[in-house]
């Protein structure tokens, strides 16, 4: 849209005055804009572009709320597993379940393993493959390396042997 | 009757591109993305519990390290070639990120290369304490990985 001052003067006083009004608005902007809608669509374009590029179709995991996970440089990818979680405060939780203080599933583990035993069960219904015996593992940085070496014991005698230790990627 | 080539109603030669439905669909792909987006990048650092079944059978000399922690600052390192103590070499140093790069030096220098021949590692094991934290165990075992050894299994020390 752009504003049109021509008109048409009928005398010399007239034109006088138009041109004086034209004169005065060279210095203001124009009322209206024209959408540049090439450098739009080239936007779009360099966006969708970067934002197909670093789409990831490996499967997420939810990190439990509360829970630092730790930096590793040799991170491989997630793969889609139950998620058992330790949290600071010493909660376990098995897919954003709470089963109970860590310190007392490593002295009763029983409800965990009944839980666990629950999985593998699901797994051998819905599955024709044997059972691949793995799970993802988070725990907070900052909490003992041998809690989190009990818990994976614990995970081992429930025959799953294969556990994913749950980092951020640098 | 034919028709007279040439003649008839003229066609513009200018095309022009209908940008509506393009932006339409830039704009939802664009959308799509980045609702769709990760943006803290979570991997995992696999462990083997099964321990030692991962090892090639066929393979006539195998070596086997074991890692045990000290304290934060400190470990041994305890290489096994066919079950038996071969060497034994201990990691020290003031902090916990110095003790990490003299680990990845004696495993460079001292574990894979013995007798000026470079040796495979078939399993490490890492033996933890409880002054150690989880992340450092995770930066040790990064360092092990980052070294082609990828068979770790971490071991239970009860009351240590």
């Amino acid at each position: 849209m752009i504003l049109n001052h021509s008109l048409v003067a009928s005398d010399a006083f007239e034109k006088h005055l138009v041109n004086r009004r034209r004169k005065m608005s060279w210095g203001m902007k124009a009322a209206g804009f024209t959408l540049m809608l090439t450098s739009m669509v080239d936007m779009f374009s360099m966006l969708v572009v970067f934002l197909l590029q670093t789409f990831s179709s490996s499967p997420e995991i939810l990190i439990l709320k509360g829970v630092e996970l730790p930096n590793s440089i040799t991170a491989a990818e997630v793969k889609e597993a139950p998620v058992l979680a330790i949290s600071k405060d010493g909660n376990l939780y098995l897919d954003q379940k709470l089963v109970g203080m860590t310190k007392d599933v490593m002295t009763k583990p029983e409800e965990l393993l009944k839980k666990l035993n629950g999985i593998k069960h699901n797994w051998a219904q819905s599955h024709t493959n044997p059972f691949s015996g793995e799970i993802n593992l988070q725990a907070d940085k900052e909490i003992e390396s041998t809690t989190v070496s009990m818990v994976m014991a614990i995970l081992t005698s429930s025959q799953f042997q294969s556990i994913q230790l749950a980092v951020m990627g640098r | 009757m034919r028709r007279k080539t040439g003649l008839g109603t003229k066609k513009e030669l200018d095309l022009e591109l209908n940008l509506t439905p393009f932006i339409d669909l830039l704009s939802t792909m664009v959308c799509f993305l980045l609702i769709t987006a990760v943006w803290i990048e979570i991997g995992t650092v696999e462990v083997k519990q099964s321990n030692g079944t991962e090892a090639p059978a066929e393979k006539k000399e195998s070596y086997d390290l074991d890692l045990v922690f000290k304290d934060p600052t400190a470990l041994r390192l305890n290489l096994k070639k066919n079950g038996k103590q071969y060497k034994a070499i201990d990691v020290k140093s003031e902090s916990s990120e110095g003790m990490l790069a003299q680990l990845n030096e004696a495993i460079t220098t001292q574990v894979l290369k013995i007798k000026d021949k470079t040796v495979e590692i078939a399993t490490a094991t890492v033996t933890p304490r409880s002054s150690v934290n989880y992340g450092q165990l995770i930066s040790t075992l990064d360092v092990l990985r980052k070294n082609q050894i990828v068979n770790i299994g971490v071991l239970t020390a009860k009351g240590q």
